[in-house]
């Protein structure tokens, strides 16, 4: 196959690096690249939400699941804010030291905690979601725009 | 008491019970072309028949996949056990 020209070469974008990372799809909004950054933000974020609104809250928990927490950092602040909202706020505490299993029934959790397929299926969307924003962090902070502006190329492939 | 509150959505679990579970995988494989496709497409006038072509082929492929457990499972596995090992002992 022929060029018009020499293939692109990559360049570090590191702001488009941050950006994307803050925000899933502002890295390639940055880049000028919109409909990719529109495409990166919807998918990511319903993703991440999906997962949440199949699993509960329950499905972003760094203290109990940190194995799964690690990939869904990578969504950025939002995965981080659902978390401390599900610590601080949201999560059972225990009793005092001298009261008894009646506690509960003036203290009662603010969710359900979620388990089986649900838990599963849940945890796994956000998961993926920051899996997917980890890609597109990296495809912002390595860039090389005119390759995908050049006309009559390959389409892409898995 | 718990069981007796209202669903509260980003809260509680989805109230989904029985085998149907396995339809929220659909949105799933919609979810990772759309995603994956919007970073790899050189083109993004092909983009939507590329996220279609990569969600047609992650939910086939998962079917295929089902379709192959099953199979080895319910069929391969229990004919080895009644005919063939037998014979081999």
């Amino acid at each position: 196959m022929t060029h018009d020209h020499p293939p692109a070469r990559e360049t570090l974008q590191m702001p488009a690096g941050v950006l994307a990372f803050l925000l899933p799809g502002a890295g390639h909004l940055y880049l000028g690249e919109k409909k990719r950054a529109i495409a990166i933000m919807v998918g990511v974020l319903s993703l991440f939400f999906g997962g949440i609104l199949i699993g509960g809250v329950d499905v972003v928990d760094r203290e109990e699941d940190f194995w799964w927490f690690l990939p869904q950092a990578a969504v950025g602040p939002i995965a981080f804010t659902v978390d401390f909202v599900h610590q601080r706020h949201l999560k059972l505490n225990d009793p005092p030291a001298n009261e008894t299993a009646e506690w509960f029934i003036d203290n009662p959790p603010r969710r359900i905690k979620s388990l089986g397929h649900l838990n599963e299926i849940g945890s796994l969307y956000a998961t993926i979601a920051g899996m997917l924003n980890a890609i597109c962090i990296i495809d912002a902070l390595w860039h090389a725009p005119p390759r995908r502006r050049r006309t009559g190329v390959v389409q892409g492939r898995l | 008491m718990l069981f007796t509150l209202a669903y509260r959505p980003f809260l509680d679990p989805l109230p989904l019970t029985g085998p149907a579970w396995w339809l929220l995988l659909i949105p799933l494989a919609v979810g990772i072309a759309v995603v994956y496709k919007a970073v790899r497409v050189y083109d993004m006038r092909h983009y939507t028949r590329n996220v279609f072509m990569l969600s047609a082929q992650i939910i086939f492929g998962m079917v295929g996949a089902v379709v192959g457990i099953h199979v080895l499972v319910e069929w391969i596995i229990p004919f080895y056990d009644t005919f063939l090992w037998p014979r081999m002992m």
